[in-house]
């Protein structure tokens, strides 16, 4: 029992922590607020498994889980790895952007010092 | 009376820009316009560049946000006093813009074109988002905004400033909210609005609920902690 209380306290911690640290970067205006949306609904998703452990003991009970934290674990896993997964898109896309805009600054600069030449 | 800056940010809207653009020189010639092409796939800036027209050319495609910005920064260093943001879809009716202009100069930090301010609002479930926005925004701030999704929005020198230079000021309902809580002045005028006349809208049934999503937990939670900081331009903000 009181090892289940601790896992409860260290959930809610946890959440709080995301959301407060996310919610002092968008004060400071260093993330854009979309990018917070994503660890705004996790810390909820783990303050929820938190407050109601039986949701985790139901859904462990059907999965045929051994033990309700497990399905806390799985829930987390599969949050992280959907993150990683459009992060990845994300970051693909970022490459492609910075390639396109340094082959555009490079010809612009071409052009400037062809101009220079020809007068 | 003010030099405004008519801001049209344009995505693959080959087929409307013309007659957008056209309208707008031929009819409203005392307003000056800049279309800027968010890194179309089709022939958008070829078009624009073949008659001629004020184009900024991003080589990227950036969102509605970032060739929003991109307008108002060409606003902010060229000495315009108040700038607007006018869709390339033709949804968008400049005869509007002199009543917006009108309510700006008397003292509006933000004028919005409003569908609903003197006509009902439908009760459809294309409405219901506008409907939880509106909601949400008599809830944080206690003013009521009748179309807070509606595109149409002018803004002061001030306003062209804080929007050229920070970062989350996307020309959405969230970022008016905010500036809502933070003292700015918003109005409202009553506009009426067209039908796209070509192409594809960018706002999906899927991407619809995702914006919905974004613009509540902005406008009821995130908007509550941000700070305002109108001395320290982006910039100089190391990210």
């Amino acid at each position: 029992m009181f090892d289940q209380t601790l896992i409860r306290i260290c959930l809610i911690l946890g959440s709080f922590i995301t959301a407060g640290y996310i919610l002092r970067r968008v004060r400071q205006a260093k993330v854009q607020i979309e990018d917070t949306i994503f660890w705004l609904l996790f810390s909820a998703a783990l303050l929820i498994l938190a407050i109601f452990p039986g949701i985790a003991y139901w859904a462990a009970n059907l999965l045929g889980f051994m033990s309700p934290i497990n399905f806390v674990y799985v829930v987390i896993i599969f949050l992280l790895l959907a993150k990683q997964f459009f992060m990845s898109i994300k970051l693909s896309q970022l490459d492609s952007k910075v390639r396109i805009l340094t082959e555009q600054v490079a010809l612009n600069e071409e052009k400037v010092e062809r101009d220079k030449l020809d007068l | 009376m003010s030099k405004l800056l008519i801001v049209i940010p344009a995505h693959n809207e080959e087929a409307n820009i013309v007659q957008v653009v056209e309208e707008l020189t031929r009819d409203y010639p005392q307003y000056d316009y800049v279309v800027v092409n968010d890194g179309s796939r089709d022939k958008t800036a070829a078009i624009c560049r073949a008659h001629g027209y004020r184009l900024i050319d991003l080589p990227v495609n950036l969102g509605l946000a970032g060739a929003f910005q991109t307008g108002l920064r060409f606003a902010a260093e060229n000495d315009y006093d108040c700038a607007m943001q006018m869709d390339a879809d033709g949804q968008h009716k400049p005869e509007y813009i002199e009543a917006m202009l009108k309510e700006l100069e008397a003292g509006s930090d933000i004028v919005i074109g409003s569908r609903f301010l003197t006509v009902k609002k439908p009760k459809t479930l294309r409405m219901l988002g506008s409907y939880i926005i509106s909601w949400s925004i008599r809830l944080t701030t206690g003013r009521a905004i009748c179309d807070p999704t509606s595109g149409m929005r002018m803004f002061n020198r001030a306003m062209v400033e804080e929007f050229a230079q920070n970062l989350n000021y996307g020309p959405e309902p969230d970022t008016i909210s905010y500036l809502i809580k933070n003292g700015a002045t918003v109005k409202e005028v009553q506009v009426e609005m067209g039908e796209r006349m070509a192409g594809q809208s960018y706002l999906t049934f899927w991407r619809s609920v995702q914006y919905m999503v974004k613009m509540s937990i902005s406008i009821l939670l995130i908007q509550w902690f941000r700070k305002r900081d109108t001395e320290t331009p982006y910039p100089e903000r190391s990210l």
